[in-house]
C-alpha cells in the first residue's frame, strides 16, 4: 500500500509544475503565471465581461495599483498584498478563489505566490509573445548543439542518458520518423555492419531524398489542415480535393520553405500572376466543411466556415487557442473579443469558387462532344430528307414555310434593355455589355433581385427573361445553384419562384399584372406560369437544361404605359431550401400587339418567319428552314440527342481555391456572444494587437496575413512549428501543449533549446529537411529507449535520458503492415481510394456511399490516399486514432485498445498481408528456422533472440498438425486455392449451351446466340466447397443482367439461393466478378447471359477459390502455407510493428 | 481527496502518461485479475503486488476502468432512445385542441418572432392535431392514440413537454444534443460518461451506438470521442453480422487457431516488456486478452434467440432481422452486462409531408419495443439502475408545411421552441408531466427545459456534476453542458 501511496506522490510532483524548491527562485513566468492563470484569471484576466471587483491580475499595473488604502499587489511586502490575505483566508465569503468556483489553491501554490511578492512581485511577459532568441549552445563536450541543451537538463536533473540505440533500432527508427515505412532486414543489416555518424547521415540523406517523405510529413500536415474527401455535415457528399494532398506532397518532398509553403496555402490566389500550384494550395482553407443539408441559412455556414478557418490559423501558426475568443474576450490570453474579428475580417472576404484545371482529356472530349453535336445538327436536313423521301413527312420546304406562317403570330421584336440599377438582398450584380446582368458574390435561400427599367417604347406588351449560362457560375450553367442530387445533377441551375411587375414612380408603386407566361423549356410536371402564380413554392426552372440559353416570356395583362417619371421595376424572387438564384439573364421588352410567346430564335431568325414568305430572301428562307428543322416533331429523336449532348457535363479535373474579392467587399462585424445573428458594429482587418503589427499601411488582407505569420517579427510561427516537429520524432513536444502557446499552455521544458531550434530554421530558409536532419542527427534522438531507471523518475521522458516508443499513426499502421509484406504500391499521390473494409461501416451515415473496393495495386496504397468520408470514416482508421477531418487536429491521441487489437488480427488487410508474406516465405526454399528469422525480420527488422524463433516454430508446427489432420481446412486460411481459367482460344473449353442458346465458333471468346427467351451457358467443374470468385469478361446486346447458378455435390439442382448476379449494360464489355461461398463441393456454373435476343460475349472466365486475388499452382502446399500465413498474421500483430522503437 | 476528474487528472488519463488515481481504486473492482483465464492477468498482478510501477501504470493506464463517480449516483447506465429527424410533439404528447380550432388560419408573426424556418414561410396556416388523445394511468397523462403501448407503461415515466433547442437543421441539432455543440468534433454524451465513469463492462465496449431506420444525419459526429482519448468513442454495433466491426476470425480460423495465435503474440510481447519495461507493452497485452473474450461474447450477446418467447413477443423482435425493436433488446442486454451508456438510434422522423401516416408508420415501428423496454427493465429490477431516455432532436411546427413544388401536404416543419420527450428509471419522478406550451404549442410557457439542461440531468443521475466534469484541451477546460446547464428538479424524485 505504502508503495501505490507514493506513486501518487510522483504523479502529483509531475502534474504540480508550480512546486518550487524553498531553495530556488521564484519565476513569474514558469511558475506564478501558471497559477494566476488557471486559478485567478477566468474573473480577474483580460475579459471585462467577467471581471469581478474591477480587478485584474493578468497585468502590474492593475495589480500595484492603489485601491484606496491597500493594492493586490504590495511589491515585497506580502503582508501587506491583499492578494496573499485572501488566498490565506478560510472564512469561505472572504475566500479567494471562491469556494464555489471549483478552483482551490494548495499550499505549495499559496507558498509560491507568496514568495514571488517577497521576491519583488515582479511581472514579466508572456514567453511565448518574446521575440524568438539565438541562445548559444551551452557549453559541454557534446558534439550536436541539441546534446548541450538537452545534456545540461540531464545534468540538472541528476540524470544518467541512456547508451544509443543498437543500430538495427536504428535504421527502423530513422525510417519510421522519416519516410513512414520500415526498412527491409538487408538494409538494416547494411548499416548494422558500419554504423558510423557518416553511414547514419548518408541514410538519412537518402531516406530524405525519398518521395515516401512527403507521402509521410503531408499525413501530418493534413490533420492540420482538416483534410477531408467529403463535405461533412448530413448530406456528407464526396469532392474533389486530393489535389491539396497531391501539392502538399509535392511541396514537402520538394522542400518547399516553410515560409513560401504558408504564403501559398493561405493567400497563393493573391500572388502576382498565381500559377495553378499556387491556386490549389489554396485548398487548405477550402477543407472546411460544406453544410447541404435543406433549409439551412448558407451564410451561416459561411460564416461558421469562416470561423473554422481563424481558429485554424490559429492553431495550425500561432499555437494559439484563438478560437477561444468567438464568443467573449479571451479568458487567458491577451485576445479580446474585437482582435478575433478583426482576424477573422482577414479571411472573411474570399469567394470559394471550384476551380477548372487544365486537362487534355476534358479538351479532347469536349472537342469531340462538339462535333457530334456539328455532326447531328448539319445532318437534320439529311435526316428529314430521308423521312420526306418515304412519305413519313412533307417535303421540307412546303413543311417549313407552313411552319413559320404558323408561328409568325407568336414572334415579336424584342428590344434588350439595360437596368438602370439593379438592387438585391445580398448577391453582386453586373451588367454585361450585352445588357445581361451577371450576378455573384453571397447567396441566401431566398435572393430577390430588383430591376428597375426605363423602357424605350411607350407601351410594353410583354417581358422576357431570358437565362444565360456562363462560365462564371456553377457547372457553366445558367442559375447559382450549388447544391447537387447525389448524381451531380442541378449544378448552375435556378428556380424563379415569382417575377413581380411594377411601376415604380415618385409617387408610389402601382401593381401591374400578368396575364400569361410561356417558356422555350419547362421540366415535365412544371409549368412556366409557376413564375407568376403568387406562390412562394413554386416556380420556373430549366433543370436538366441550365447549360442552354432558355427563356421565360411574360406577357401583361394589358400594356404597361408609364407617367412621366415612373420606371418599371421588376422583382425577381427565388425563395427555395437552398440558393437558387439567375446567374445570368438579361431582359428584353416589346410593344408587340401579337400574343407572343417564348421562341428561342435569335434575331435574325425571329425577323425572318416574321417576314411573309414571298419576302424573304435566300438567306431567310435558309434561316427558317434550320429553325424549322431544329423544332419538327418529326425529328424529336434527334433534337432529345442534341439537347442530351449540350448538357452533358464534361467532368474535368477541377480544385477547389480561394479567390480574394476586389470588389464589393465583405465587411466584418463583431458577433454578440459569437453569435451569427447578433450583428454589432464593424470591425477592420488586423492581426491580434499582442502580437506584432501587420507591416505597412492601408487596408490589411489575406496575403498580408499570410506574410506576417511568417514574419521575422513573428515570434509564434517559428517556435510553433519546430515545436511540432519536435514532437513527432520524440513523442512530447518541448512546449507538450503544442496546441497552445498561450498561458494556458505548459513553460516548455528546454526553452533555450525551442528558441535555438526556430532561429535555426528560419536561418536555414525554414528547410524542413535540414531541421530534420539537425534533429535525427543528435544523440538526444538516437538514445536506447529501455532506461527503467529515467522511467521511473520520469514517466513522460520530459528530460529526454531515453527514447520514447512511439505507437504508429493509423495510416502508417496500415503502411508498415502492407511494406512488412511486400504488398504496399509505392504509387504517390493521386484521387483517393477504397481500400476492402467490412461491409455496412459506412450504412450508419446518412449520405450513403458505396464503398467499391478499388482494384490492383490501389487495394494496396499507403493509408493517407484512403478515401475520408466525414460521417463514416475508414474503420481501421477512426479504432487508431485518425481525425475524421472535421478540425484542425494538432497532436493526435494514441490510445491502445481491444478494439485496435481486434482491428489487428482479423481485419482483411492483415490477413491478406500475412498470406503474401507467407507465400514469399515459403517460395525461397529455406529451412523453417531461416523462414522463421526471416518472418520476425520482415515484421520488426532486428534479428530475432532464439527463443523467438523457437516460439515461432512451435506456433508453426502447432498449426501444421491441425491442419493435416483437418481440424484446419488450409484453403480457408489462405482464402485461396488453385483457380480454373478459361480463355476460349482453342473452343469451348467444355462451355456447352444448357438452354434456348448455341454457341458460335469464334476467335478467342464465347459467342453465344440466344434461341429462345432464356438462355443460358454452363459448365462442369469439380472444386472443393468453399469461397469462390468468378471472374469473366461479358457483352451482352441489350442491357440486363447476368446471372450466376452454382450447384454442389449435396446441392446439385439450380435454386434462387445459389445465385450472384451484376448489371450489364448495353454492347459493352464489361469486366465482372462474382463472390459466392458453398456449403459442399462445387459441381457446376452456369451463366445467364440477359434474357433478350441477339448475342452475348464471354471471355477469360476464371473461377478462383477464395478471394480470388492469389491463385496456387500445383506446386504450392497449402499446409505449408497456411501455417505460415498463421504465424505471419501473429507477427504482424506484435507490440513492435505498431510501435516505433 | 479530489475525484478523478478534475482538470489537472484530465490530462494525465491521456494514454502513456498514466497518473490518475481513480483507475487504481478500479483495479479491485474491475475484478481482471481474478477472472481472466489465461495467465497474463496474474502475471500483471503479481507485478503490481510486487510494485513495479511500469506495471502498475499500465494497469492504472485502463481508460475503462470504473472510476468513482462525484457524488452517489442514482442510475448506472443509460439508453438513450433518439429519435433521429424529430417526432411531432403536437400529434404525440402536447394536445392542442385549439390547432383544430384554427386549422389554416396563420400565426399572428408577434408569435413567431424572427424565428427562421428550413422549408416553410412563416405565415403558413396552423394544423391541428392528426391522432385522438386521451388520457391514462392513474396520472392520467394525456396520450395521443398513435402510442398505445406507451399508454401502459405511462404511469413508469415522466413527460417534459418544455424541450428547447438551439438548432433548427437536423445534423447541426443532432450534434448538438450529443455534444452540447452544433459543429462536429467535441465529445458526445456517451464518450464523456465513460470517461467520467469507465465501464462495468470488462469484455465489451463501454459506449454502444445501435441504430436502426437509416443513417442519422449528424453521422459519426453523434457518438465521437472528439478531443477525448479514443477509447470513450462509441463503438457502432452492426445491425447485420458480427455487431462488433472485426469480431469474427478471418476465414478458416477457429476458436482454437485464434487462442494459439493469441498466446504467440502475448508470449513475444511478454519478452519485449522484459527487455523494455514500457508500460504500453503490457497495456497492449491485456488489450488482447479483452479482445479475445470481447470476441468470444459478442456472438453469445447478439444472438437473441436465447430470449423467451415471451420476451421477443413483448418487444415485437424478429431475433435475426435488424430492427428498432430488436435494438431495444440487445440495449437491455447491453445493460445488463454492464455497458455505461447505449444510444439507440431510429431514424424516419422527419415529416414534412403527411405526419399523420408517417407517424403511424414509426411509431408502429418504435412503441411497442420503447414500451416493452420499460417494463421488461423494471421487471427484472434494472430500471432503478438504468435511465431511458427517449426524444429527438428538436419538435415540429404547429403550422402546416405544405409545397406543389415538392409534393408536400398536410406535413409539419422543424421547430426548435418546443417539443417532447420523456425519460425513466432511476432517480426520475414517475408518472409525471413536466413543463407546457402555449395553446398552440409554439412556445413554452412553463418550466423551459433546454437540451444543455437535459445533457446536465442525465450526468447527474450518473453521478456526475456537469460543471465538475471536464477535459482540458487546448488552453481551456471543456464541458458537455458549456457554460450552461441546470438540473430539471421537476423531473429529480
Amino acid at each position: 500500500m505504502k508503495r501505490v501511496q507514493s506513486l501518487i506522490a510522483v504523479a502529483t510532483a509531475t502534474v504540480v509544475a508550480s512546486a518550487v524548491a524553498r531553495e530556488e527562485p521564484v519565476d513569474y513566468v514558469r511558475h506564478v503565471r501558471p497559477i494566476l492563470s488557471a486559478k485567478c484569471f477566468f474573473c480577474h484576466g483580460p475579459d471585462e465581461a467577467t471581471r469581478e471587483a474591477g480587478l485584474r491580475l493578468d497585468e502590474e499595473q492593475a495589480a500595484y495599483e492603489d485601491r484606496g488604502g491597500y493594492s493586490a499587489v504590495v511589491p515585497g511586502d506580502p503582508q501587506a498584498s491583499e492578494v496573499v490575505l485572501r488566498i490565506e483566508e478560510t472564512e469561505p465569503s472572504m475566500q479567494m478563489p471562491p469556494p464555489d468556483s471549483g478552483k482551490s489553491l494548495s499550499p505549495d501554490e499559496i507558498d509560491v505566490l507568496r514568495r514571488w511578492i517577497e521576491q519583488g512581485g515582479e511581472y514579466r511577459p508572456h514567453w511565448a509573445f518574446e521575440p524568438v532568441r539565438r541562445p548559444g549552445p551551452p557549453d559541454g563536450a557534446a558534439a550536436h548543439p541539441i546534446d548541450r541543451f538537452i545534456g545540461r537538463r540531464l545534468t540538472e536533473q541528476g540524470l544518467e542518458p541512456a547508451p544509443p540505440a543498437d543500430p538495427h533500432t536504428m535504421v527502423r527508427r530513422v525510417y519510421l520518423d522519416l519516410i513512414g515505412l520500415p526498412p527491409s532486414p538487408e538494409e538494416a543489416d547494411r548499416f548494422a555492419a558500419n554504423p558510423t555518424d557518416e553511414a547514419y547521415g548518408e541514410l538519412v540523406d537518402r531516406l530524405l531524398a525519398s518521395p515516401h517523405y512527403g507521402e509521410r510529413w503531408a499525413r501530418k500536415w493534413l490533420d492540420l489542415a482538416r483534410y477531408s474527401d467529403t463535405k461533412g455535415y448530413e448530406k456528407d457528399r464526396p469532392r474533389e480535393m486530393w489535389r491539396y494532398r497531391d501539392w502538399v506532397i509535392d511541396a514537402i518532398n520538394a522542400d518547399m520553405p516553410f515560409d513560401q509553403f504558408t504564403v501559398e496555402q493561405v493567400a497563393g490566389d493573391m500572388l502576382p500572376a498565381p500559377s495553378t500550384a499556387q491556386l490549389v494550395a489554396t485548398g487548405f482553407h477550402r477543407n472546411t466543411m460544406t453544410n447541404e443539408e435543406g433549409g439551412i441559412d448558407p451564410q451561416e455556414f459561411r460564416f461558421l466556415s469562416v470561423v473554422d478557418r481563424v481558429n485554424t490559423t490559429g492553431t495550425t501558426w500561432l499555437g494559439l487557442t484563438i478560437g477561444c475568443a468567438q464568443c467573449h474576450t479571451h479568458k487567458y490570453d491577451p485576445i479580446t473579443h474585437k482582435d478575433y474579428y478583426a482576424f477573422f475580417a482577414l479571411l472573411n472576404n474570399s469567394d470559394e469558387p471550384t476551380l477548372a484545371l487544365p486537362s487534355a482529356e476534358a479538351d479532347r472530349r469536349e472537342a469531340a462532344v462538339g462535333s457530334e453535336i456539328r455532326a447531328l445538327s448539319d445532318s437534320l436536313a439529311e435526316r428529314y430528307a430521308a423521312k420526306a423521301a418515304t412519305g413519313e413527312a412533307p417535303p421540307l420546304e412546303d413543311a417549313a414555310s407552313q411552319w413559320a406562317e404558323e408561328i409568325r403570330g407568336l414572334l415579336a421584336d424584342w428590344t434588350p434593355i439595360r437596368p438602370e440599377q439593379v438592387e438585391t438582398n445580398l448577391p453582386s450584380t453586373e451588367v454585361l455589355p450585352d445588357a445581361s446582368v451577371l450576378v455573384s458574390g453571397d447567396v441566401t435561400n431566398a435572393d430577390r433581385y430588383d430591376v428597375k427599367l426605363d423602357p424605350a417604347t411607350p407601351a410594353v406588351t410583354a417581358i422576357r427573361i431570358e437565362a444565360i449560362p456562363d462560365e462564371s457560375l456553377p457547372g457553366g450553367g445558367s442559375g447559382r445553384r450549388t447544391i447537387t442530387e447525389n448524381d451531380g445533377a442541378g449544378l448552375g441551375g435556378f428556380l424563379l419562384t415569382e417575377v413581380e411587375a411594377v411601376a415604380h414612380g415618385p409617387e408610389g408603386d402601382r401593381s401591374i399584372g400578368f396575364a400569361a407566361a410561356t417558356a422555350t423549356f419547362t421540366p415535365p410536371g412544371l409549368e412556366p406560369a409557376m413564375a407568376i402564380d403568387g406562390r412562394a413554392d413554386t416556380g420556373w426552372t430549366v433543370h436538366g437544361r441550365q447549360r442552354e440559353r432558355q427563356s421565360l416570356v411574360l406577357r401583361f395583362a394589358k400594356p404597361v404605359e408609364l407617367s412621366p417619371g415612373e420606371q418599371l421595376k421588376l422583382t425577381l424572387r427565388h425563395d427555395s431550401f437552398y440558393p437558387a438564384g439567375l446567374g445570368r439573364f438579361r431582359l428584353s421588352l416589346t410593344d408587340s400587339e401579337l400574343p407572343v410567346e417564348a421562341t428561342g430564335f435569335d434575331e435574325p431568325t425571329a425577323k425572318a418567319i416574321r417576314t411573309p414568305e414571298t419576302e424573304r430572301d435566300d438567306t431567310q428562307r435558309g434561316l427558317v428552314r434550320a429553325a424549322f428543322l431544329k423544332r419538327t416533331p418529326v425529328l424529336q429523336a434527334e433534337h432529345d440527342e442534341l439537347a442530351a449532348l449540350r448538357n452533358q457535363m464534361i467532368e474535368r479535373p477541377t480544385a477547389l481555391v480561394m479567390r480574394e474579392r476586389t470588389e464589393h467587399p465583405r465587411e466584418t462585424h463583431r458577433r454578440h456572444r459569437g453569435e451569427y445573428l447578433k450583428r454589432r458594429e464593424q470591425v477592420e482587418p488586423d492581426t491580434p494587437s499582442v502580437l506584432p503589427p501587420l507591416p505597412g499601411d492601408g487596408p490589411a488582407d489575406r496575403l498580408d496575413l499570410a506574410r506576417w505569420l511568417v514574419n521575422d517579427a513573428n515570434p509564434l510561427t517559428p517556435r510553433v512549428v519546430v515545436n511540432r516537429y519536435w514532437q513527432a520524432f520524440f513523442g512530447r513536444g518541448l512546449v507538450k501543449t503544442s496546441e497552445d502557446f498561450g498561458l494556458q499552455g505548459e513553460f516548455p521544458s528546454h526553452p533555450d533549446l525551442l528558441d535555438w531550434l526556430a532561429d535555426e530554421f528560419r536561418s536555414n530558409g525554414w528547410s524542413r529537411k535540414a531541421l530534420h536532419k539537425l534533429i535525427v542527427t543528435s544523440d538526444a534522438y538516437r538514445r536506447s529507449a529501455a532506461h527503467p531507471a529515467a522511467a521511473d523518475v520520469d514517466p513522460e521522458n520530459r528530460w529526454l535520458a531515453r527514447a520514447s516508443r512511439i505507437r504508429l499513426d493509423a495510416e502508417s499502421v496500415r503502411d508498415v503492415v502492407l511494406e512488412s509484406s511486400g504488398l504496399l504500391s509505392p504509387k504517390l499521390g493521386g484521387p483517393s481510394v477504397f481500400p476492402p473494409q467490412p461491409p455496412g461501416v459506412t450504412e450508419a451515415a446518412y449520405g450513403p456511399l458505396d464503398w467499391v473496393v478499388s482494384t490492383g495495386e490501389d487495394r494496396y496504397r499507403r493509408g493517407l490516399y484512403t478515401f475520408n468520408k466525414r460521417t463514416a470514416p475508414y474503420a481501421a482508421f477512426s479504432l487508431f486514432d485518425a481525425p475524421s477531418g472535421e478540425s484542425c487536429v494538432p497532436r493526435r491521441d494514441r490510445s491502445n485498445t481491444p478494439l485496435q487489437s481486434l482491428a489487428m488480427l482479423n481485419d482483411e488487410v492483415v490477413v491478406e498481408a500475412a498470406r503474401a508474406m507467407a507465400i514469399g516465405l515459403v517460395q525461397n526454399d529455406s529451412a523453417p528456422r531461416e523462414r522463421a528469422v526471416a518472418a520476425i525480420r520482415r515484421c520488426v527488422t532486428r534479428p530475432p533472440e532464439p527463443q523467438e524463433v523457437a516460439s515461432v516454430l512451435r506456433f508453426v508446427e502447432q498449426q501444421r498438425e491441425r491442419l493435416e489432420s483437418g481440424q484446419l481446412d488450409a484453403l480457408r486460411v489462405l482464402n485461396a486455392g488453385p483457380s480454373i481459367q478459361w480463355t476460349f482460344d482453342n473452343g469451348a473449353q467444355g462451355w456447352t449451351a444448357r438452354n434456348d442458346a448455341r454457341l458460335v465458333p469464334a476467335d478467342g471468346r464465347l459467342v453465344v446466340d440466344a434461341t429462345g427467351p432464356d438462355p443460358f451457358v454452363g459448365v462442369d467443374v469439380e472444386a472443393p466447397a468453399g469461397r469462390y470468385t468468378l471472374e469473366f469478361d461479358a457483352r451482352l446486346a441489350e442491357a440486363g443482367s447476368i446471372e450466376l447458378y452454382w450447384t454442389t455435390l449435396d446441392e446439385p439442382t439450380e435454386s434462387p439461393e445459389r445465385r450472384a448476379d451484376a448489371k450489364a449494360p448495353a454492347d459493352r464489355w464489361g469486366a465482372y466478378h462474382l463472390e459466392f461461398a458453398t456449403n459442399g463441393p462445387l459441381r457446376t456454373l452456369r451463366l445467364d447471359l440477359g434474357a433478350g435476343p441477339g448475342a452475348a460475349q464471354l471471355d477469360s472466365v476464371r473461377l478462383a477459390y477464395g478471394d480470388g486475388l492469389v491463385s496456387l499452382t500445383a506446386g504450392d502446399d497449402p499446409v505449408e502455407l497456411a501455417a505460415w500465413m498463421l504465424a505471419c498474421r501473429a507477427l504482424l500483430n506484435l507490440d513492435e510493428v505498431v510501435t516505433r522503437p | 481527496m479530489t475525484t478523478p476528474l478534475s482538470n489537472k487528472h484530465a490530462g494525465a488519463m491521456q494514454r502513456d502518461t498514466p497518473t490518475d488515481r481513480g483507475a487504481l481504486r478500479g483495479v479491485t473492482r474491475r475484478h481482471f485479475f481474478q477472472d481472466c483465464g489465461v495467465g497474463v492477468g496474474k502475471i500483471a498482478l503479481a507485478s503490481l503486488l510486487a510494485g513495479n510501477p511500469a506495471r502498475a501504470a499500465s494497469r492504472r493506464a485502463d481508460p475503462l476502468a470504473p472510476k468513482a463517480p462525484h457524488f452517489e449516483p442514482k442510475v448506472e447506465s443509460v439508453i438513450f432512445l433518439f429519435m433521429a429527424g424529430a417526432p411531432s410533439q403536437l400529434d404525440l404528447f402536447d394536445y392542442k385542441p385549439k390547432l383544430a380550432e384554427l386549422e389554416g388560419k396563420p400565426l399572428p408573426p408577434s408569435v413567431i418572432g424572427d424565428q427562421r424556418y428550413a422549408f416553410i414561410r412563416p405565415d403558413a396556416g396552423l394544423l391541428g392535431p392528426r391522432f385522438e388523445f386521451a388520457k391514462h394511468g392513474d396520472c392520467g397523462a394525456e396520450l395521443s392514440s398513435a402510442l398505445p403501448h406507451l399508454a401502459k407503461v405511462v404511469d413508469d415515466i415522466a413527460i417534459v413537454k418544455s424541450i428547447q433547442t438551439d438548432q433548427f437543421n437536423h445534423a447541426p441539432a443532432q450534434i448538438f444534443f450529443n455534444s452540447g455543440f452544433p459543429l462536429p468534433g467535441r465529445p458526445s454524451m456517451g464518450s464523456w460518461v465513460t470517461y467520467g465513469l469507465g465501464s462495468e463492462a470488462e469484455d465489451l465496449p463501454g459506449f454502444v451506438v445501435l441504430s436502426s431506420g437509416g443513417g442519422t444525419s449528424g453521422g459519426a459526429a453523434n457518438w465521437t470521442n472528439g478531443f477525448l482519448p479514443g477509447a470513450y468513442a462509441g463503438t457502432p454495433f452492426r445491425s447485420t453480422g458480427d455487431p462488433i466491426l472485426f469480431a469474427s476470425n478471418p476465414p478458416g480460423v477457429d476458436e482454437r487457431a485464434q487462442r494459439d495465435t493469441i498466446d504467440l503474440v502475448q508470449a513475444l510481447n511478454r519478452r519485449r516488456l522484459d527487455r523494455l519495461a514500457d508500460p504500453a507493452i503490457e497495456t497492449r497485452i491485456n488489450a488482447y486478452e479483452t479482445a479475445y473474450k470481447m470476441q468470444s461474447r459478442a456472438p453469445e450477446l447478439a444472438d437473441l434467440r436465447s430470449e423467451s418467447e415471451e420476451t421477443l413477443a413483448a418487444y415485437g423482435a424478429d431475433p435475426d432481422a435488424p430492427s428498432f425493436a430488436r435494438n431495444c433488446l440487445l440495449a437491455r442486454r447491453l445493460v445488463e452486462r454492464g455497458v455505461r451508456f447505449v444510444n439507440v438510434y431510429h431514424k424516419g422522423w422527419d415529416h414534412h409531408s403527411d405526419v399523420e401516416s408517417g407517424l403511424r408508420d414509426q411509431c408502429g415501428q418504435t412503441d411497442q419495443a420503447s414500451a416493452a423496454l420499460i417494463a421488461d427493465l423494471k421487471q427484472r429490477g434494472l430500471l432503478d439502475k438504468t435511465l431511458v431516455v427517449w426524444g429527438g432532436e428538436f419538435g415540429r411546427t404547429p403550422m402546416v408545411e405544405s409545397s406543389a413544388a415538392n409534393n408536400r401536404v398536410n406535413g409539419r416543419d422543424h421547430h426548435p421552441q418546443a417539443f417532447t420527450m420523456w425519460f425513466a428509471g432511476g432517480g426520475v419522478r414517475r408518472g409525471v408531466s413536466i413543463g407546457a406550451t402555449d395553446e398552440l404549442g409554439f412556445h413554452v410557457t412553463d418550466d423551459p427545459v433546454h437540451v444543455h439542461d437535459v445533457q446536465a440531468t442525465i450526468l447527474h443521475l450518473l453521478g456526475l456534476d456537469h460543471r465538475r466534469l471536464t477535459y482540458h484541451y487546448q488552453g481551456r477546460d471543456f464541458r458537455l453542458t458549456d457554460v450552461h446547464g441546470h438540473l430539471i428538479d421537476k423531473l429529480l424524485a
